[in-house]
Formats: C-alpha cells, sequence, structure tokens
C-alpha cells in the first residue's frame, strides 16, 4: 500500500488503483502515516519549509489556550507588507483546510485528477441499497434530464446561463 | 513558527464558528446583484476533471431579467439562449431546438434575502484576494456543514461584484468542476449580440411543455428525505422529443436534485440501472412499479441515491 500511495502522490496511478490507496488514507493508520511522511520527504527535497511533527495536536493544544487573543494580529495590510507574513498565512490557511479533512495541499497535478477518483469511489451511503460501485454508463439520454434539471438550480443565480455548457456536451457520444 | 500558529489559530476559529461575517453574506449579495443588473461578453472555460470547454458568453441587461446568449466554442457547436421565462438550447448537428420554459413564480433564484437562508447548511466565509482575466477579485466559500452537499467558492470582482470564477469542491477539497473567466468585458452590448446565429425555421423543435402536478394524485410518492434540502417544484413535462415524465426538485438553496418519473413503456432503448456521473452530475436510475425513475443532482452520489431510494408508489384509491 505505501508503494501505491507513493505512486499516487506522484500522479501514477491508475484510476481503479488510486481508489484503494485513497481509501487507506482514509481509513489512517499506517497508510496516513506514509503519506504523512511522503510529503514531509517530498518538502525537503524540494526545500519547502515544512510544519514540523505533531504540529497538529499542538495548534489543537494552542487553540485551547488562547482561541481568540491572537485575531486582532491578522490584518489584511499588515500581510501585504510583510512577504514573509504572507507566507505563514499561506501556511496556515493550507494546514487548517487539512486539519478538517480536505487535500488542498495535493500537487496541482494529482489535484486535478482527484475529481474523477472521488466519482468513482463508493460513496458513505448509510444504510442505501445498492453500492456505488455499480457504476454504470450515463443514460443515453443524460442531456435530456440535465437539461430539464438545469433551469431549477438556484445557482443560475449566480453563474447566469453559463452552467447551461454542461448539458449538451456529449450530443455526438449520443448519436454513438 | 509563533506566527504561524496564531494565524493558524485564527483560521481555525473561523471554521469553528458558526456566525457569518458580514462581510461575506454581502459579497454575496453584491455577486447577485451584479449577476442580475450586468451586461458584458467574455470568454470562458469549464473545467471538469481533465476535460475542458470554452465558451463565449454575452448579457444584454434589461428590464425583466435581460437576455444571455452562450456559445459553446470547442467541440460541436451549440448554442443556448436564455430570456426571462424560456431556455433555448441549438443543437446545429442534429437541426433540434431543445426549449424549456420557466415559470418565474417557481423558479427558486437564490434571492438576496436568501442568502441567509445557506447559512443552515453551509459555512460562509471570506477568502483571499486573486487577480483573474484581469480582475481584482474577492472571494467566498462555501463549505457544506455535512457529507449530502458539495462545497463552493466564488470570485467577485471587487470593483462590479461580476463573478469571474465559480468552483465547485467535494468533502475532500477536490474540485469537482468550475467555471473561470479568461477574458471579459463588462459595459454595454448590441442587442442583436445575444440573438442566435442559427436558422432554425426548419429544426425540430422539443418543447417541454411543463405544467404544475401534483404526482401524489396518481399514486407517486417522493420523500425527498435529504435534511436540508425542501421540495421547490412538481411538475408534469416533456423530455426529449415526447415522453412523458414527472419531474419533482428538491433544493437547499443553492444545491439542486431532480427526481424524473417516466413510464418505462416510453422508452425506445434499454436503461441501465445504477449510478453514473456527467461532470460534476450523479445520476441515479431505478426501475419502480414499471416506471423509471431517475435523480440527477449536483451533489454527492450518496445524495442522489437517498432521494431515489424514497420513491415509492402507491395504486391510488
Amino acid at each position: 500500500m505505501k508503494e501505491k500511495i507513493s505512486a499516487m502522490m506522484d500522479g501514477e496511478l491508475e484510476r481503479f488503483e488510486s481508489a484503494g490507496a485513497l481509501k487507506a488514507l482514509e481509513d489512517g493508520g499506517e497508510g496516513r502515516e506514509s503519506w504523512r511522511t511522503y510529503h514531509l520527504i517530498g518538502d525537503a527535497m524540494r526545500d519547502t519549509r515544512v510544519l514540523s511533527p505533531g504540529f497538529a495536536d499542538r495548534v489543537i493544544a494552542r487553540l485551547k489556550e488562547e482561541p481568540t487573543v491572537l485575531a486582532p494580529a491578522f490584518s489584511a495590510a499588515g500581510l501585504r507588507a510583510r512577504p514573509a507574513a504572507r507566507w505563514s498565512a499561506l501556511a496556515a490557511s493550507l494546514a487548517a483546510v487539512a486539519f478538517v479533512g480536505w487535500v488542498a495541499f495535493l500537487p496541482e497535478q494529482e489535484a486535478a485528477r482527484a475529481p474523477q477518483v472521488a466519482t468513482v469511489l463508493p460513496a458513505a451511503a448509510p444504510r442505501v441499497q445498492p453500492a456505488a460501485d455499480t457504476m454504470v454508463a450515463p443514460p443515453d439520454t443524460a442531456d435530456d434530464y440535465l437539461l430539464a434539471h438545469q433551469g431549477y438550480s438556484p445557482r443560475n443565480s449566480f453563474l447566469g446561463v453559463a452552467p447551461y455548457v454542461r448539458v449538451s456536451g456529449d450530443t455526438e457520444a449520443r448519436r454513438r | 513558527m509563533r506566527r504561524a500558529l496564531g494565524i493558524l489559530a485564527l483560521a481555525w476559529a473561523g471554521f469553528a464558528q458558526a456566525q457569518t461575517p458580514p462581510e461575506a453574506t454581502a459579497l454575496l449579495r453584491k455577486i447577485y446583484q451584479a449577476t442580475d443588473k450586468l451586461s458584458y461578453t467574455g470568454i470562458f472555460v469549464y473545467t471538469q476533471g481533465d476535460k475542458s470547454e470554452t465558451s463565449r458568453i454575452t448579457r444584454v441587461a434589461g428590464e425583466g431579467g435581460g437576455v444571455e446568449r452562450v456559445e459553446v466554442l470547442d467541440g460541436p457547436r451549440r448554442e443556448i439562449v436564455r430570456t426571462r421565462d424560456s431556455v433555448r438550447c441549438y443543437l446545429p448537428e442534429s437541426h433540434t431546438v431543445k426549449v424549456e420554459r420557466n415559470d418565474q413564480r417557481a423558479f427558486p433564484a437564490l434571492l438576496p434575502e436568501r442568502v441567509a437562508e445557506l447559512e443552515r447548511n453551509y459555512t460562509i466565509s471570506r477568502g483571499a484576494h486573486k487577480r483573474i482575466a484581469g480582475f481584482d477579485c474577492e472571494s467566498v466559500t462555501l463549505t457544506p456543514k455535512d457529507d449530502l452537499r458539495y462545497g463552493y467558492r466564488l470570485w467577485a470582482d471587487v470593483a462590479s461584484g461580476m463573478l469571474l470564477k465559480a468552483e465547485t469542491f467535494n468533502k475532500k477539497g477536490s474540485t469537482v468542476d468550475q467555471f473561470t473567466f479568461t477574458q471579459l468585458h463588462i459595459g454595454s452590448v448590441p442587442r442583436e449580440r445575444v440573438r442566435t446565429r442559427e436558422d432554425a425555421r426548419n429544426w425540430r423543435v422539443e418543447d417541454a411543455a411543463v405544467t404544475p402536478a401534483n404526482l401524489a394524485q396518481s399514486g407517486w410518492i417522493v420523500a425527498g428525505d435529504l435534511p436540508g434540502f425542501r421540495k421547490v417544484i412538481e411538475v408534469r413535462r416533456k423530455l426529449g422529443e415526447s415522453r412523458p415524465a414527472g419531474q419533482v426538485v428538491y433544493s437547499d438553496g443553492l444545491a439542486a436534485l431532480s427526481v424524473f418519473i417516466e413510464p418505462k413503456s416510453g422508452r425506445a432503448e434499454a436503461v441501465r440501472p445504477g449510478l453514473s456521473t456527467r461532470g460534476a452530475f450523479h445520476i441515479y436510475t431505478r426501475e419502480v412499479a414499471n416506471h423509471i425513475v431517475t435523480v440527477v443532482g449536483e451533489a454527492p452520489a450518496a445524495s442522489v441515491q437517498r432521494v431515489a431510494n424514497t420513491v415509492v408508489f402507491r395504486p391510488p384509491q
């Protein structure tokens, strides 16, 4: 599994293989430890500043002590003035999102791959049959459903007509 | 390191707090108003996974909602023209115009006053500034409070509120899909620019012919049963050329799911029960009482399946 995680980080895994590796990460334990270690190695090799081991735990402990006192230190103007501080803010926000289980720190190439993986992964569907591993090809009439649905999406209020480009993207495929 | 910790503490506190910063909701309202008020023309790229597609969008604002036109510039030619009460999708290759008519009363627009409603399902926060297509943009992030919906990041021009980029992300934080302008001009646009260039006079017209309905009267019970989502509309309509169907739409104010119910006899081709994906959409198909139930939503697979599995048929008395 370690090899798989390493390969996935390098973007060398096929989709179906990534599913297993991602599952290992999700389960925590050795898989996640390898993930952290490999990233640490990668950061060291790229000479990037890294967060020290146990960083997350210490931050949580620290937060319990002083959750709000530090707030005034954060000012957009101050950050713009000091590149070093801006770097810290970036690292901090990345770390913060990592906290809540995100993978925003993925290398770009991998981030681009991730969505495809995610759509194939069995989603955690509590007590609902059948499992998501019964993935099928979209219905031949998928466009009809998407067009019919799109008009009722509240996101149109923001995106205007733009989301409609997703509707008729497969006319060629449909005729095949 | 102390400083990094301090800033992280603040970021974390921001996540932990349920309270939405007023500037975040103000930005959402600003984006909404800009979408409604501005005329513009520009090029945007839609990206999903490793696929991307470029389109030109033109909008002429006006009394009663304005007119928008999108021309897809990659792949097969397609054009979409939306007015206040209809959407026409021109497909030159098959010489077809698909027509959807919006019932404005039912259209679940995200009205400014409804922004507050979103706070029940999403944590709304301000994000970092970023420059996109030459515009200085400010951002707002809507992070879902559960696994039933996706999250959204929006970047809007500081000056006008015009949305320059919109990103959908899943619970792992990975981008599901995104719209990004690569070029944009805000300002008045000649009206003829939003008229279709297609000569569609002899094309086949597929009109959805939507009418309000009560599916329960004919025995269909769709419980919905998805926390944070409520039913926004229930209609009878046509799908494709002539397939009659019932449609029920659920929304949480931002995400929406549609349940389609159609007789199996109306379908010429084989139906594949199961889960599929098309772009950011999940589509789940199952058979109930000789009908095909299809749930379509810009939502995680589990949500789409869950709604589909609530559909039951009880013959009316």
